[in-house]
């Protein structure tokens, strides 16, 4: 048996869970502590193995819906009712997954992709399309980052979020190309408006059927004369322009500092190192490399966690799976945290920090906590109470509580799922500190 | 499709530097229930009410210079036909989706400053919004209202975001504002409530990020006690008009707050421009009206200026799906009992556009705020903008 853990490998091991895989199942931090940092590192960036905890969640087949019903008929409004479930259903499918996941990694890079390629369904309005994107994010989701680049220029829903559908010869509608390359790609001020008007050109000649999602190309309608963009002159389209802006050496260091900002932390910087392991644009090697970070032990690097990886941290921690609670509740809760998946506030994804700490938030959060301790195992049973508060922290990966939390929590280990309930909504469980 | 806070890579620091704003010095649950029952906002203290509108919206379609042929010329496709006009000089005309504004015009309590931006304005609904909530043209790392914040003896209550996230322009260096919540606030119910406010003290050992979760706790528990008893718990109207309804009752209410900032979304208009840019318009105008009408016949009548903005208008010419892209400048309009009604700068010349297609910039919106931190909040305008002492004067 190892020696007691000290705070700093609590620190690091908490953070690895909480930021890479959605938070510990229940004993996890404990077993983790024991077996060390190295493992703790190996064990977060599994990926690819058996996973017994995500077949449990059943595969979400949704119909295509067709086109909009015209007016105000019995029919249309069994088409929407249709929309508003299937997107319920969508949501808390998504949700199981992140948290029945034993090898979590693969949805949590997805999650991180979905804030990146920010769509939102408020746009796209079909939630089959916005399950196709979901799932190219998630095939791309550790792979090649010009890969999914090229597949998501292309991609149903980010074309009719970002109006490509009405983006013509004639007159471009630049939204796509803009986005493209400021949030996506390359970052604000590294492109001209010159580039903008270019890209929207090279992005000419694809029409998206909203309802399924599927982009047909029509060279007839495609500007097929060469363009001068970032640098260069060649004639492009949609792909070669994705490959064009993900070539760039700015397209290294934007990403590196977007994986950086919402993994590591937003007041620090990634090093240049951290740069150099996405040379090839592989995913994975970045993300091995940012789990490999020595930048775990800085006490600056502290996040706090968005609402739904709070709330999937929660359930995971309680073994609660999310479509076992009532649908629209807890999609009404995320979303006055300011957090539901599938609907990012705009195609620059979600806020971030102390932004999710209102007083207003903390109102949601108590409800959300509530409900998921009414369904859930809440915790530590088998210790002895003057030992609870501290298994408590072991079970929910908290590297260590605050006086004050310590002394709240000691006033409700009576009843365990008070105690659950209050240590969930604890400042320190809020935060990845 | 833009509509809202912008977290783009110089902004990700800029909205950084808030966390920091955690530090600050805490006041007790007690103290900020007494304090603010105890001490309503004094008598004629001015008090400004931000409209944000997300997503750029396009100033050409809403004060409209409907006899310049350039306009029916370059947007043919989405300029207002005169049924959709509600001319107030020979030249310009308020979209007729604005009522209630053109007869608050009427009355000379709208200012409209023209072609207002900043110098080499950036076509990023990001980039440009955190120009405008920063009031720095160089990555200033906090708020315009934050700084003004930090300045303040400290108060939960000095600024209000309706809301469920806090503006970046509430966001100090030391200091940011509380959010309330249309629908009402609800406080922790159960055997486990009476421990929640322990979880809101604060602790020495907590970083910075948990110091600000432990105030979240508290700042629900003090914002319930003062405003919960005003704010209506099921709330009619549209997005805008419910923020604004509750904005109307709390300061009619005299609560203790300088500064609110309520917004709307989705000004983006890339296609199909005319349908969704006159809703939109049609929600704010109706929103404002009942604002104004409230305001009117409450305590602070002569107290409060509104200042609508956005972080760039449009461009001149249309696209072929009926709608336009980013642009740069303007109008911003300014409405108060206090106001003097009127045009203001100069209008950007449709006959010069920049190699974009673009209006130029006639108004700095650093002048706008600097009339209002100097006429509303008091306050020397270079001490919150930095290297800035223009200050545009409507009152």
């Amino acid at each position: 048996m190892r020696p007691t853990s000290s705070y700093e490998e609590r620190l690091v091991t908490a953070r690895l869970l909480h930021r890479f895989n959605f938070g510990p199942k229940p004993g996890q931090y404990a077993d983790l502590l024991q077996r060390g940092v190295e493992a703790t590192q190996s064990t977060v960036l599994e990926c690819g193995l058996a996973d017994p905890g995500l077949d449990s969640v059943a595969p979400l087949v949704l119909a295509n819906l067709g086109p909009f019903p015209q007016g105000n008929t019995p029919v249309a409004t069994a088409f929407w009712n249709t929309i508003e479930l299937d997107s319920g259903k969508l949501v808390m499918w998504w949700l199981d997954r992140m948290v029945m996941a034993d090898h979590p990694l693969t949805e949590r890079m997805t999650w991180f992709w979905h804030g990146h390629w920010a769509t939102s369904i408020s746009g796209v309005s079909y939630p089959l399309t916005m399950q196709r994107q979901n799932d190219t994010l998630r095939t791309h989701a550790l792979a090649n980052f010009e890969d999914m680049a090229k597949s998501m220029v292309v991609d149903g829903a980010l074309n009719v979020w970002l109006n490509n559908n009405e983006n013509y010869i004639q007159s471009p509608n630049e939204n796509l190309a803009r986005e493209f390359m400021e949030l996506m790609t390359l970052g604000v001020n590294k492109f001209t408006q010159h580039d903008v008007t270019a890209a929207a050109r090279a992005l000419t000649g694809y029409s998206t059927n909203q309802a399924t999602g599927a982009v047909v190309f029509d060279p007839k309608q495609h500007f097929s004369t060469p363009l001068s963009i970032l640098g260069t002159r060649s004639k492009l389209n949609a792909e070669s322009f994705a490959s064009l802006a993900v070539s760039r050496d700015d397209n290294a260091r934007f990403i590196t500092d977007r994986a950086w900002f919402r993994f590591v932390s937003g007041s620090t910087t990634a090093p240049a190192s951290l740069v150099g392991s996405f040379a090839s644009r592989d995913i994975s090697s970045l993300t091995s490399a940012l789990v490999r970070s020595p930048a775990w032990t800085n006490p600056a690097n502290a996040l706090v966690k968005s609402p739904v990886e709070w709330f999937v941290g929660a359930c995971r921690a309680l073994q609660v799976r999310p479509s076992s609670l009532n649908t629209n509740d807890t999609q009404w809760e995320l979303s006055q945290m300011g957090q539901l998946p599938f609907n990012p506030p705009n195609v620059g994804g979600w806020t971030y920090g102390q932004a999710w700490l209102s007083g207003v938030a903390f109102q949601y959060r108590f409800e959300l906590a509530q409900s998921i301790v009414a369904k859930g195992a809440p915790g530590p049973l088998s210790v002895p109470k003057l030992k609870m508060v501290q298994a408590c922290a072991d079970w929910l990966g908290v590297p260590e509580w605050s006086r004050r939390t310590a002394s709240a929590l000691a006033a409700a280990v009576g009843t365990p799922s008070e105690l659950a309930l209050a240590a969930l909504l604890s400042p320190e469980y809020a935060v990845s500190a | 499709m833009i509509n809202c806070e912008f977290d783009r890579r110089r902004f990700l620091q800029w909205t950084g530097a808030g966390m920091f704003a955690a530090m600050s010095a805490q006041l007790s649950l007690e103290s900020l229930a007494s304090a603010a029952t105890d001490s309503p906002l004094p008598a004629n203290t001015p008090i400004l009410v931000l409209v944000t509108l997300y997503g750029g919206n396009d100033g050409l379609n809403t004060v409209v210079p409907f006899t310049d042929p350039v306009y029916e010329s370059a947007r043919s496709n989405i300029a207002l036909s005169p049924s959709q006009l509600l001319p107030f000089t020979d030249s310009l005309a308020f979209n007729s989706s604005l009522p209630s504004i053109n007869t608050l015009y009427g009355h000379n309590k709208v200012a409209i400053v023209q072609g207002v931006s900043y110098p080499n304005p950036s076509l990023s609904h990001f980039s440009s919004m955190a120009i405008w909530q920063s009031a720095s043209l160089t990555g200033l790392s906090s708020g315009w209202i934050g700084r003004w914040l930090d300045q303040q003896p400290h108060n939960p209550f000095n600024a209000i975001g309706v809301g469920s996230t806090l503006p970046p322009a509430f966001v100090g260096v030391k200091s940011v504002a509380s959010m309330v919540d249309v629908s009402g606030i609800q406080l922790p119910w159960g055997p486990v409530a009476s421990l929640l406010p322990r979880l809101g003290r604060s602790s020495s050992s907590d970083v910075a990020l948990e110091a600000a979760a432990a105030t979240s706790i508290t700042d629900l528990y003090s914002t319930a006690s003062l405003l919960g008893p005003l704010v209506p718990t099921s709330p009619t109207g549209s997005t805008l008009g419910q923020q604004l309804s509750l904005a109307s009752t709390l300061i009619n209410a005299n609560v203790p707050t300088r500064v609110w900032e309520v917004n709307l979304s989705s000004f983006d208009t890339h296609t199909g421009e005319q349908l969704d840019q006159n809703a939109l318009l049609g929600e704010v105008d109706a929103a404002i009206g009942e604002f104004m009408t409230s305001i009117s016949t409450g305590s602070r009548a002569n107290d409060v200026t509104v200042m609508i903005y956005s972080e760039f208008g449009r461009r001149v010419a249309s696209n072929a799906s009926d709608g336009t892209d980013h642009g740069t400048s303007a109008p911003v309009l300014l409405i108060g009992n206090g106001v003097q009604g009127g045009l203001y700068g100069e209008p950007a010349p449709m006959s010069a556009l920049d190699p974009n297609g673009n209006l130029q910039v006639t108004t700095d919106f650093r002048s706008v705020y600097g009339g209002l931190l100097h006429d509303v909040l008091a306050t020397p305008v270079s001490d919150i903008i930095p290297s800035w002492n223009t200050a545009l004067s409507v009152h």
